[in-house]
């Protein structure tokens, strides 16, 4: 054990050590890392601070036709930032709904082995690229907006939900789907009467997660034209208004950390024994500690 | 090994003429077939074994000697690794009549998340609807009879994973009767079943067995408990299946 133990440690210093060489290689010049701290506080001075909160203000045109108490409806942020929502549960629900068919089709425990091959080559050919490039791909061949954003993530979501799908069906109890073989019930039954049931859960759980994954990705893919609030991002970026860009990023922190929380509770109706307690919502929002205080 | 059909009591010819009749030949039939996970190393023997309607076998014996790939290998789920054997007419790896095989693993086997409706269901419809047909009234009727003949009404909405053992061993129970199979296959079934319900789950089985023509093969390892129902008992013993001279103490059905 010792022995295995000194092997270990003396491998990751050398890991270690060969990370260093590279990265000395990659940078050349340690005299232009130097200035780096300085750069960033005069950019943050001069530039990003304070952000500029008029991109929550309703902009000029078209005009805008909300009561005044919630006209902030009409602001670049607002639209941006709910359109890559939209963007991201549009691609979610559609990229699940194909992904489980084919999901089905690669788990090793329901598929004959040239099947699953198959399906999960289109699963990782769908995966291989980021839902930036197929964005691009998209924006060229449909045009500029919401659609080719929802093209591009929904085919990242087939690869990437298609495989998370597939583990958990693959690691799924195989008693039920040994008695539904000996009953003689299709493979096409057995899918629908006892596969999905039984990873219900941990299926839908998947989605939640997948739909935070989008809105999280949805706000790059605007940088390439695809539609939500990255758009805003990177028109006021080549206007060089970093103050603008610093307060939709903020926007952008805040709406992805709430959706995070949203989705930890939603998933935890859906853990496999669903009988345990649910967290309070003190206990998913308030650090450790704090929500134990009741 | 003595001539499995010799021990076809005379109190079953009434049931053959109802059932399956005996030009159909045996329910099941083994001659000489091993069992396993690898043909160099198989688990068990079975010399010679045979079922007729309306028959009910318990196979005994220690555990993990094998019974319950005996019981798979029949199911279907293993395939043999030598030797002759059909099951219900079919020669492996041609399956038997979809429905016709009613497995009840000693784990069940139910779809946890779904409820009894659900699962009773999926044994109607092996049984009585063809793999394409959407609704069928007759399965549904099926459903309803073996979820009653269970007592399990009042539960018939709720998830498997929050019923009781042996409400969910009776949940597997009435799938297989909903299935209304020709050959019955159950593992470790007598011993899992509560006090309660336990006179009346056997009698409902061994009902159905001997008026339908349907044949049951039973994996126990007690083997007291295994004599009360069946009408042979297998012990399994040094590798090889022994059919061997059998009491015939019968549940009142």
């Amino acid at each position: 054990m010792r022995n295995v133990r000194n092997i270990a440690s003396i491998f990751f210093i050398l890991l270690l050590l060969l990370c260093f060489i590279i990265l000395n290689q990659m940078v050349g010049d340690w005299g232009r890392a130097s200035g780096g701290f300085s750069n960033l506080v005069s950019f943050f001075d001069e530039s990003l601070w304070p952000p500029d909160w008029s991109v929550v203000e309703p902009r000029g045109y078209p005009p805008c036709e909300s009561p005044e108490l919630i006209d902030f409806t009409c602001s670049p942020a607002w639209i941006g930032i709910v359109e890559t929502i939209r963007i991201a549960l549009v691609s979610t629900v559609f990229g699940m709904v194909i992904s489980l068919p084919i999901a089905i089709l690669a788990a090793r425990n329901i598929s004959p082995a040239w099947i699953s091959f198959s399906a999960r080559l289109l699963l990782a050919a769908s995966r291989s690229l980021p839902s930036l490039i197929w964005a691009i791909l998209f924006v060229i061949l449909v045009g500029f907006g919401p659609f080719a954003g929802v093209l591009a993530m929904t085919i990242y979501t087939v690869g990437y939900l298609g495989k998370l799908q597939y583990e958990a069906i693959e690691g799924m109890d195989g008693i039920p789907l040994e008695s539904a073989n000996s009953m003689g019930l299709s493979k096409i039954e057995t899918s629908i009467g006892v596969v999905i049931p039984e990873s219900a859960n941990n299926l839908i759980s998947q989605a939640i997660f997948m739909f935070e994954y989008n809105v999280r990705h949805g706000t790059v893919i605007g940088i390439v034209g695809a539609g939500g609030i990255g758009y805003e991002i990177k028109n006021n970026l080549s206007f060089l208004q970093y103050d603008r860009v610093f307060a939709y990023l903020l926007i952008i922190f805040v709406v992805v950390i709430l959706i995070d929380l949203l989705s930890i509770y939603a998933r935890s109706f859906f853990t496999e024994e669903s009988d345990i307690d649910r967290p309070t919502w003190g206990g998913v929002f308030l650090p450790v500690g704090l929500s134990q205080v009741k | 090994m003595s001539e499995p059909s010799a021990s076809v009591g005379s109190n079953k010819s009434s049931i053959l003429d109802e059932g399956i009749t005996a030009e159909d030949g045996p329910i099941l039939f083994l001659e000489n077939v091993e069992v396993g996970h690898s043909k160099a190393n198989p688990l068990l023997v079975i010399p010679s074994l045979e079922l007729q309607p309306g028959e009910i076998v318990s196979i005994a014996g220690p555990s993990g000697i094998g019974k319950t790939t005996i019981l798979r290998t029949v199911a279907g789920i293993m395939s043999p690794l030598s030797g002759k054997m059909r099951v219900c007419q079919a020669k492996p790896p041609e399956r038997p009549t979809r429905g016709s095989v009613g497995y009840i693993p000693q784990r069940l086997g139910l779809v946890r998340h779904a409820s009894v409706w659900h699962n009773v269901m999926l044994g109607a419809r092996a049984g009585h609807s063809t793999k394409w047909q959407i609704f069928n009234s007759v399965v549904s009727n099926h459903t309803k009879r073996a979820i009653e003949s269970m007592g399990l009404s009042e539960k018939i909405s709720e998830p498997i994973r929050r019923l009781s053992g042996g409400e969910q061993r009776r949940v597997a129970t009435a799938r297989t009767l909903a299935q209304s199979p020709k050959l019955i296959l159950a593992d470790e079934f007598l011993s899992e079943l509560d006090e309660e319900t336990m006179e009346r789950v056997i009698s409902e089985v061994v009902n159905y067995v001997r008026t339908s023509g349907c044949a049951m093969v039973l994996v126990e390892h007690d083997v007291s408990r295994a004599k009360q129902v069946s009408d042979r008992v297998l012990l399994v013993d040094d590798g090889r299946l022994n059919p061997f001279i059998s009491s015939t103490i019968m549940v009142e059905a």
